[in-house]
């Protein structure tokens, strides 16, 4: 397995010591149990424990994700949350510290579509694997939020339970120039919402001076819209073609929303039109498709989109072209390089800073969920991913990936990428061997059979903390003169 | 009277130059050099020779036949299904003095039953019925309701029962004011045949045997249990790749039975190997080995994979126990079969070498004190 382990272990120990207290007090709930019953049995405990961890990213350059960036700063990571980050960061003797020193802290990345992540379908709670290489797979891309269907939902690995973020993360729409009557019919239902919502402001006005006053009827009302001009909600809609997108971006200012836009590959032909409607726009800088012809107009795709959008005040939100992760078909376009579409957008001009915000922040507000997740910023929560290099060049791995406070991959524990360029000595105190199948528990030698272990290979290396106890150096040593603190670092 | 060079007793352990005195199909005596009176038949063994527990196969269905259901159906009992037919031979052939049939199906099947592979009748043969209780845990709502739903029945039930009971008492109290003698005795609403087993899990006449396809299956059934206190255990089948290593240490610190095949697997996707009963058996789990294959070819190949495992890292004294102590304590018969010690019913194996070697020969099966296959005379 790969790091929990540790994790587990160390949590474990208390438990046993509380079961044994509990089983001290109560002598009699235990009684007639069969022989077989060890003390361990709830499990509920362990997670309690867990929660009590505290994290110490120690030394890492931290990249806020809204601008900020911290040079060997420490980041203190508690119940999950962030609590605290910067240079002058006091790391609790109980915390497990891991030495980040040369690597670079970000916040968890977020992809607004996917598919195959959490295992099976159906309600996540009750069906989502856990452990499936896929969604070990997108930690290594260090994605940690996925939206699949309309569930935003965290990639907690070996967890069932606290997965769901948002269980309706879009209100799709549909306003497209091939189905005239669907357009009216969406104009109609926003005009009656529009309609409502004024008399229903003037019934509030009117009521104060005349009781009497009788308040509109919401019959025949269409709730979408209604929700949608309230603000409650953010229409998704999918369009390409600059007409769709041009009449989209009309009827957003008509009724004043601001409209999703999933596809937008002609944006960059409109893009003055879609910032005035303050559009937020979900593009794949690689898709790849020519202008039609037949038109004089420009169009077509354009590696520029992303950029020349985010120009003209259009948030910009980037997904790879597949929503999966696989190794057929578009080789290099799925979800494991989703830094790498990001970076596309980069190549076309975008600005790096919101090369990263398309893949973190903007994504996390597209989902509605950015009071929680997309920045490292404090009380939120702490997802982060420490990678060995700048995030958006391929070359860079993802060496850890944190979910709520805990480490769920850890490159150099998992089989997938642990050979290809292992992590520095000096990154980390013990040397990991990656994992390889059959292992002999360190801690544990007198379960060994005596002369047994010949045969399978021995990998051993599980039991490994990441941690970085010995090396004592967490806080110390960082740069006092520096007076920049977390809070500044936001925004 | 058994006189033999070296029996494994099942706990693991080995008893060197043992005397084991039988009777009634019981084990009365049993020690080391015992000395061995005149006038009761002996049976010396050749050096060599190894005495064993009979084995236990805790899970089969070899000899019954049908299907199931996918519900939640945990009233059914095996031991209805339950018929003596030739199959049975085929277990003793092999070892195999105590059988546990589970019923067939998805969901919650219903209730296994423990049997000695020998009888004219059905009842003769059952050793323990309501064995256990065998459930299936995927990682989907269905099978997670079915546990869930089965203990919330459970408590609608008792509600019901407490909201009757205090009618009744009301009742009486009635009665009593108006100077009426009634001889009333409550009677509780009749439960639905579908609730009793899940009060006996609570109250631990009945263990849990939970079929986990995978991790995250473990996953999802320690959500479904939830706070609910009852004996469980799991089954693990390797018969294909499978990624339970996972959870290998949540498991073996819940020191819970864990019956799998004696099977090397393959890390899903890759060609790792992993000896997954040795990794769970050494995290703490009680280990529990089964056949290969729920058939002829799997019992008669059954000791020579074992003995594979313990080649690849099993412990030779585990691996022992998985095969005859752990199953019978596993099904609660530890306290009479499963091992071989005085009190212990006097089911024995007798090899001709190391049970474990492939070249091995079962030569006689002992079965409550009598031989039952092979070719040793009494």
């Amino acid at each position: 397995m790969h790091l929990r382990t540790n994790q587990q272990r160390r949590a474990s120990r208390p438990t046993w010591l509380l079961m044994a207290a509990s089983l001290f007090l109560a002598p009699t709930a235990f009684g007639v149990v069969s022989i077989d019953d060890e003390p361990a049995k709830e499990a509920g405990t362990e997670d309690e424990e867990d929660k009590e961890e505290i994290l110490a990213l120690v030394g890492g350059e931290i990249h806020t994700g809204l601008g900020g960036v911290l040079r060997d700063a420490t980041i203190l990571v508690r119940d999950g949350k962030i609590e605290a980050f910067g240079y002058d960061v006091d790391v609790p003797e109980e915390a497990e510290v891991v030495d980040v020193s040369g690597m670079r802290v970000y916040p968890g990345l977020i992809a607004v579509g996917s598919f195959g992540l959490f295992g099976s379908s159906g309600s996540l709670d009750d069906s989502v694997d856990p452990y499936n290489q896929n969604m070990t797979l997108a930690l290594a891309a260090g994605i940690t939020t996925a939206v699949e269907g309309n569930t935003v939902a965290k990639l907690k690995r070996g967890h069932v339970d606290g997965l769901v973020v948002n269980s309706a993360a879009f209100e799709s729409m549909s306003y497209s120039n091939g189905n005239p009557q669907g357009q009216l019919k969406v104009e109609a239902d926003l005009k009656g919402a529009a309609d409502y919502i004024r008399a229903y402001r003037a019934w509030e006005q009117e009521k104060k001076s005349n009781k009497e006053a009788k308040e509109p009827s919401k019959k025949g009302v269409d709730q979408k819209s209604l929700r949608v001009l309230r603000g409650e909600v953010r229409p998704r809609f999918n369009a390409d073609t600059r007409t769709d997108l041009l009449e989209i971006a009309r009827l957003a200012q008509r009724f004043g929303f601001r409209p999703i836009i999933n596809g937008c590959r002609e944006g960059w032909t409109v893009a003055d039109e879609l910032g005035r409607a303050g559009a937020t726009a979900i593009v794949t800088p690689r898709a790849r498709r020519p202008k039609d012809e037949s038109l004089l107009r420009e169009g077509g795709s354009s590696i520029e989109n992303a950029s020349i959008l985010y120009e003209h005040g259009v948030n910009v939100v980037v997904v790879p072209a597949s929503r999966g992760i696989s190794l057929g078909g578009i080789v290099g376009q799925d979800l494991l390089h989703l830094p790498v579409e990001a970076g596309f957008a980069i190549r076309g001009g975008l600005p790096e800073l919101a090369g990263l915000r398309s893949i973190t922040i903007e994504a996390a507000r597209v989902l509605g969920v950015d009071y929680r997740i997309g920045s490292i910023e404090l009380g939120k929560d702490a997802d982060l991913i420490v990678t060995d290099g700048d995030l958006l060049h391929y070359q860079t791995f993802v060496q850890w990936a944190i979910v709520d406070g805990e480490i769920v991959y850890d490159k150099q524990a998992e089989m997938f990428f642990a050979h290809i360029r292992p992590r520095p000595e000096t990154a980390l105190a013990p040397a990991e061997k990656m994992d390889s199948g059959e292992e002999a528990p360190a801690d544990a030698p007198e379960a060994d059979p005596e002369g047994d272990s010949e045969g399978d290979s021995e990998g051993g290396d599980d039991e490994k903390p990441v941690t970085d106890e010995a090396s004592g150096d967490g806080g110390g040593e960082e740069p006092e003169s520096s007076e920049e603190t977390a809070g500044e670092s936001g925004d | 009277m058994i006189k033999a060079p070296r029996v494994e007793l099942g706990d693991g352990e080995v008893m060197e130059h043992a005397v084991i005195l039988v009777e009634d199909g019981e084990i009365v005596t049993m020690g080391q050099d015992l000395p061995v009176e005149r006038g009761i038949p002996v049976i010396e063994l050749e050096e060599g020779q190894v005495v064993m527990p009979g084995l236990v196969n805790p899970y089969s269905r070899y000899g019954m036949s049908g299907g199931g259901y996918n519900d939640s159906r945990p009233q059914v009992m095996a031991s209805a299904e339950l018929y003596p037919s030739a199959a049975y031979k085929v277990f003793l052939e092999n070892g195999v003095t105590t059988v546990g049939q589970y019923p067939a199906g998805q969901g919650i099947p219903g209730q296994a039953v423990a049997v000695r592979p020998k009888g004219e009748t059905a009842g003769a043969m059952i050793v323990e019925d309501s064995a256990y209780l065998k459930v299936v845990m995927r990682n989907s709502s269905s099978a997670k309701r079915n546990l869930r739903d089965g203990f919330k029945k459970a408590d609608d039930h008792l509600k019901k029962v407490a909201k009757e009971r205090e009618k009744f008492d009301k009742a009486q109290a009635k009665a009593k004011a108006d100077k009426k003698k009634s001889k009333a005795v409550f009677v509780p609403p009749a439960a639905d045949p579908r609730i009793q087993p899940f009060f006996d899990l609570r109250e631990g006449k009945l263990r849990a045997l939970v079929s986990i396809r995978n991790a995250a299956s473990y996953a999802h059934l320690v959500d479904a249990v939830g706070e609910e206190d009852f004996e469980w255990h799991l089954r693990v089948p390797l018969t294909r790749d499978i990624d339970v290593f996972h959870v290998t240490e949540e498991v073996g610190e819940r020191g819970c039975f864990v019956l799998m095949e004696p099977l090397i697997t393959l890390v899903p996707g890759t060609l790792r190997q992993r000896n997954l009963p040795a990794e769970f058996e050494r995290a703490g789990a009680k280990l529990v080995l089964l056949p290969r294959t729920d058939s002829k070819a799997g019992f008669e190949s059954f000791l020579e994979d074992v003995g594979v495992m313990i080649g690849a890292g099993l412990d030779r004294k585990a691996a022992v126990r998985a095969i005859t102590h752990n199953p019978a304590s596993f099904m609660g018969l530890g306290e009479r079969l499963g091992s071989l010690s005085e009190g212990k019913r006097a089911n024995l194996l007798i090899f001709s070498g190391d049970p474990f070697q492939p070249d091995t020969k079962l030569d006689a099966v002992m079965l409550d004190g009598k031989f039952v296959s092979g070719d040793m005379d009494q």
